[in-house]
């Protein structure tokens, strides 16, 4: 510093900055003294002086250089225009960009952010799953009934649906039913009802009700066939999967959300990945499901295949693509497992031809 | 005494063609220091009477904004979601929820104002606001309401009892603020686009001029409003000032939407050739959609296509549009700010968080 002080002594050809003091918006004319510290001067009064080491950079228009001090009043200004006295000010100053983030606060904006993503990424992968089965579980009763009364009422609109219940029709229903419901050992709490909807599906709402769509009784040709479907669906009564899956779906969405914020059209990036992410968890309950209705099947001596054949026949061979975003496993591979793993029939149908055909005909008015 | 505007649109464009790359990378977590970086710039070159503003908000304040406000926000978001009670008596289930929103949006809309406000400084003081959010919203709602009643009519009124209330509780150091501005003026100069604007949801191609023409009407009565103290700012924008701007941005989507598409199809040939299937089979058995690289290429695609179009709109929609808005204005009474006391505080990025949660930030 010392060896500068004779060199910085002499006054600047043109010493003169403007000054805004913090206090009031008056703007001052001054000199500048680049001494041991830097003298901002007013005919002949200083005003202020700062510390070198103090003084840092301000946002400026480009041909000023505009600079604060961390001693004076947060907004005091001194702004030079001067490039030759501003020259010789930056260099006195040597922390006058310390806090100007500069390629090491990028750095560290960017790196933050990706193990931002790495942990959301994980927790979508393995802890959501995990925290969806541990928290299904602890979800009241009453609750998961409610959710279903609300999905239940969306259902039938969605599809404009009613429910079918021709009292021939109803009867084998019920006893189809209460043999699946009494072998998988779910009590009486399970709803069942089959909509008129030509759709061929079948599904499990949260809190206990199943659905068979009138499309998918029109498309099988024997009461083990619907029975393995139904069983499926148990199964996922049984597994708590629609809470599941509401608790993963919805937490994966948000996450998901909170990660790629606002850019453009993000929510068309959410929905990909949310596809992506929970399709394979449903495949896997899909998978459990089956090997549920394997199960139940043989229990009540009867052959699994017939469903499998079902599925098959409803949705065609899903050919070869990769089927990572689809929900289900592919229908081949289903049909495969199940004949597979198939016992032949030991016990009598679950219903009589009579009845089969009653179950068939249960969206028919007349009777 | 005109505004003048010193940056280089060059620089501009260079900040944000940087940013959006940053933005690519951070999956959007730079959109906080892009868009102080984008102030920053904006108000350093903006120069009243001869003095440069500046900007002082920073990138972590907005952060930190966000993440505070997503703690608040989340817990009433999911309160909302799962509180399916309300969804049992169906009809009206949804108003609450879209009423405290809307309420909601507009108290972040004044809190973000205030945060901005009071980062602006100019000649060593600073701009601050007083005022209550929520007083700001219930008077936002009431007039949403009237306005949605009239359909869109009683819109001058209600953004001139707004601006109000907003320029009253602003402050340039202990010089307060108004604003001169009538409903009625507004009325008069845009009730033909309010008659215009059924046909132009219909006609198309008729949008961007009346779009931009109330765009323009609505600057140049808003600006030519505001009052501190004795400083008077006029404008004299031209309803047509602003047209080209938005047909340059539509001129853009159509080229980056064709080349996304080119892009898409290139890519779908690339995989189907990869495949070995002929193309006929491939696309007819609706095997592309599910192929893993297509989706891929796709996805990658999309992030370009949605980052460039963001530069495109940063520079036609903030640089060209505050150039132009600059230039329009003219500042009477400045001696009145030559010498202000400085006075008030600088106010949380809260209404930031809130506002980019909710989607309803103005820049």
């Amino acid at each position: 510093m010392d060896s500068h002080a004779p060199e910085s002594s002499k006054p600047p050809p043109d010493g003169s900055a403007n000054y805004f003091d913090g206090m009031s918006s008056r703007r001052r004319t001054v000199t500048l003294r680049l001494a041991d510290r830097l003298e901002i001067n007013e005919d002949e009064q200083t005003l202020a002086a700062w510390a070198y080491a103090d003084i840092r950079r301000a946002d400026s228009p480009a041909g000023m250089l505009r600079v604060s001090c961390l001693t004076a009043p947060a907004l005091a200004r001194l702004e030079v225009r001067d490039t030759v006295l501003a020259g010789q000010l930056v260099s006195r100053c040597a922390g006058m960009d310390d806090d100007i983030p500069g390629r090491r606060g990028v750095a560290a904006i960017i790196g933050w952010s990706l193990a931002a993503t790495v942990s959301i990424i994980a927790v979508v992968l393995f802890g959501l799953p995990l925290a969806a089965d541990r928290l299904a579980p602890l979800v009241p009763a009453a609750f998961e009934r409610r959710l279903g009364d609300v999905a239940d009422a969306q259902v039938k609109k969605l599809f404009g649906a009613k429910v079918c219940d021709n009292a021939a029709g109803e009867k084998a229903f019920v006893k189809l039913v209460t043999a699946i419901r009494e072998s998988a050992g779910l009590d009486t709490s399970v709803q069942s009802g089959v909509l008129s909807s030509s759709i061929p599906n079948a599904f499990a709402l949260p809190g206990g009700k199943v659905y068979l769509f009138n499309g998918l009784l029109a498309k099988a040709e024997n009461a083990d066939e619907i029975a393995g479907v139904l069983a499926h669906e148990l199964g996922h009564l049984k597994h708590r999967d629609s809470m599941r899956g509401l608790i993963h779906d919805g937490a994966t969405s948000f996450l998901v959300g909170l990660l790629f914020g606002d850019i453009t059209g993000s929510s068309v990036l959410i929905f990909g990945s949310r596809t992506l992410v929970t399709s394979s968890h449903s495949r896997e309950a899909e998978q459990n499901a089956d090997s549920f209705a394997i199960d139940v099947m043989h229990r009540l001596g009867r052959p699994a295949k017939p469903a499998g054949e079902l599925l098959l026949r409803v949705t065609g061979n899903e050919g070869k693509g990769l089927s990572i975003i689809s929900s289900h496993p592919l229908s081949e591979d289903r049909l495969a497992r199940m004949s597979r793993q198939d016992q032949p029939a030991s016990r009598p149908p679950l219903l009589t031809a009579e009845e089969w055909r009653s179950l068939k005909s249960i969206c028919d008015v007349k009777i | 005494m005109p505004v003048a505007f010193s940056g280089k649109r060059s620089e501009f464009f260079h900040l944000v063609r940087r940013g959006a790359g940053l933005e690519f990378v951070t999956l959007g977590f730079y959109r906080f220091w892009l868009l102080t970086d984008m102030r920053r710039h904006l108000w350093a070159n903006t120069l009243v009477d001869g003095d440069a503003a500046e900007y002082t908000g920073r990138g972590r304040e907005l952060l930190i904004g966000f993440l505070v406000a997503l703690a608040i926000l989340v817990p009433i978001l999911g309160y909302f979601l799962i509180g399916l009670e309300a969804e049992r008596f169906q009809a009206f289930a949804s108003i609450p929820l879209i009423a405290f929103f809307y309420m909601f949006g507009q108290f972040a809309i004044y809190r973000a104002r205030r945060y901005r406000l009071t980062r602006t400084v100019w000649r060593g003081v600073r701009f601050w606001m007083k005022g209550s959010g929520w007083s700001y919203a219930l008077l936002a709602s009431l007039w949403g309401v009237l306005t949605a009643l009239t359909l869109g009519l009683a819109l001058p009124w209600r953004t001139a009892a707004l601006e109000r209330y907003k320029m009253r509780h602003s402050y340039y150091g202990n010089l307060q603020g108004s604003f001169e501005g009538r409903g009625w003026e507004f009325f008069k100069r845009g009730w033909w686009l309010w008659l215009l604007a059924p046909i132009a949801i219909y006609v198309s191609p008729l949008a961007p001029f009346v779009y931009g023409a109330f765009k323009a009407v609505e600057w140049r009565w808003w600006l030519s409003g505001i009052r501190f103290g004795g400083v008077r700012v006029e404008s004299i924008m031209r309803r047509s000032e602003l047209i080209g701007l938005y047909w340059k941005v539509i001129g853009w989507i159509v080229v980056l939407g064709l080349v996304f598409s080119v892009y898409l199809g290139l890519a779908a040939v690339l995989v189907a050739s990869m495949s070995g299937a002929p193309f006929v089979e491939f696309f007819k058995s609706q095997d592309f959609m599910k192929s893993i690289p297509l989706l891929v290429l796709a996805g990658l695609g999309y992030l370009a296509f949605a980052l460039a179009m963001n530069i495109v709109i940063r520079v036609y929609l903030v640089h060209d549009l505050w150039v132009r808005v600059l230039g329009s204005v003219n500042i009477a009474g400045i001696e009145a700010a030559a010498n202000v006391a400085a006075q008030g505080e600088m106010a949380n990025a809260l209404g930031e968080g809130f506002a980019d949660g909710l989607d309803v930030g103005g820049f």
